[in-house]
């Protein structure tokens, strides 16, 4: 199968690392979805511990055959919601290349935007860290001041940022001179 | 003096009224869910193709939906049948 490239590297380009947030963050979009399955077997207990829908009496369990009909529906609506948050992680990415950073963003679905910075624009890299979380992963934004913008290129909650912050100055270095001055 | 409890009627109820089977209400909300899965499943499928990367993560991560849907979908078969 062959699959099909939104950008199309120079001669001489080379791509370095593929970078995405932290694993962590998709993780954390599960938790709700593995709540939300759990929920059907909180439900017995639930009607027998309130009077008013104990008289209610009409609740069989799961294994009938409406039942499963309800239990099979409501995991396949939560499975596909659980692929959907990896999707939305895995296609949302920053490539590094040895002459360009491309930012590529999925907000949805048939609504991409894919932008590219040359790493000769690039003045300054810094790293932002901040919270518990952040700290203990090693997980921080990556903000890139071009030259002549007033825009930000910025990838948020990467991990290992300092490696990141060097692979890019080391790149932008080998086009413009510039030493590894980032913070 | 406190009042007796009273029954809560269930929703289901309503369709009983109305002469519709709760086998029959399964059956259109599995239909429902069915095309709604179908559709979104093309779609992402369509993203993960096109947009992948030629990532060795896309074909193991669609089987792995696709597998995972069947066992729900035949889960949920098995209270039509």
């Amino acid at each position: 199968m062959e699959f099909k490239r939104e950008f199309e590297l120079e001669p001489g380009e080379i791509v370095l690392r593929e970078v995405r947030k932290h694993w962590i963050f998709f993780a954390l979009s599960l938790v709700p979805l593995v709540v939300l399955a759990i929920v059907p077997f909180l439900i017995p207990p639930f009607i027998a511990h309130v009077p008013q829908l104990v008289l209610l009496n009409h609740f069989e369990g799961w294994n009938t055959a409406l039942g499963r009909v309800a239990l099979g529906l409501w995991w396949l609506l939560l499975w596909s919601s659980g692929f959907n948050a990896f999707t939305r992680y895995f296609l949302n990415a920053w490539i590094i290349t040895n002459q360009r950073i491309v930012d590529i963003e999925q907000r949805g679905f048939f609504r991409r935007e894919v932008s590219s910075l040359l790493l000769n624009r690039v003045q300054d890299v810094t790293i932002d860290t901040e919270g518990l979380l952040h700290s203990l992963l090693d997980i921080g934004d990556i903000n890139v001041q071009t030259a002549g913008s007033v825009d930000r290129f910025t990838m948020d909650n990467v991990g290992d940022p300092p490696m990141l912050r060097d692979l890019i100055l080391e790149n932008a270095a080998a086009h413009t001179g510039m030493g590894n001055s980032g913070v | 003096m406190t009042e007796p409890l009273t029954p809560v009627s269930s929703p289901f109820a309503l369709f009983g009224k109305l002469g519709i089977s709760g086998h029959e209400v399964a059956l259109v909300l599995f239909l429902v869910v069915a095309l709604f899965w179908a559709l979104y499943t093309l779609v992402v499928i369509y993203h993960w193709v096109r947009y992948s990367h030629a990532s060795k993560v896309a074909m193991p991560a669609i089987a792995l939906y696709l597998v995972g849907s069947c066992v729900f979908i035949v889960l949920a078969l098995s209270g039509l049948a």
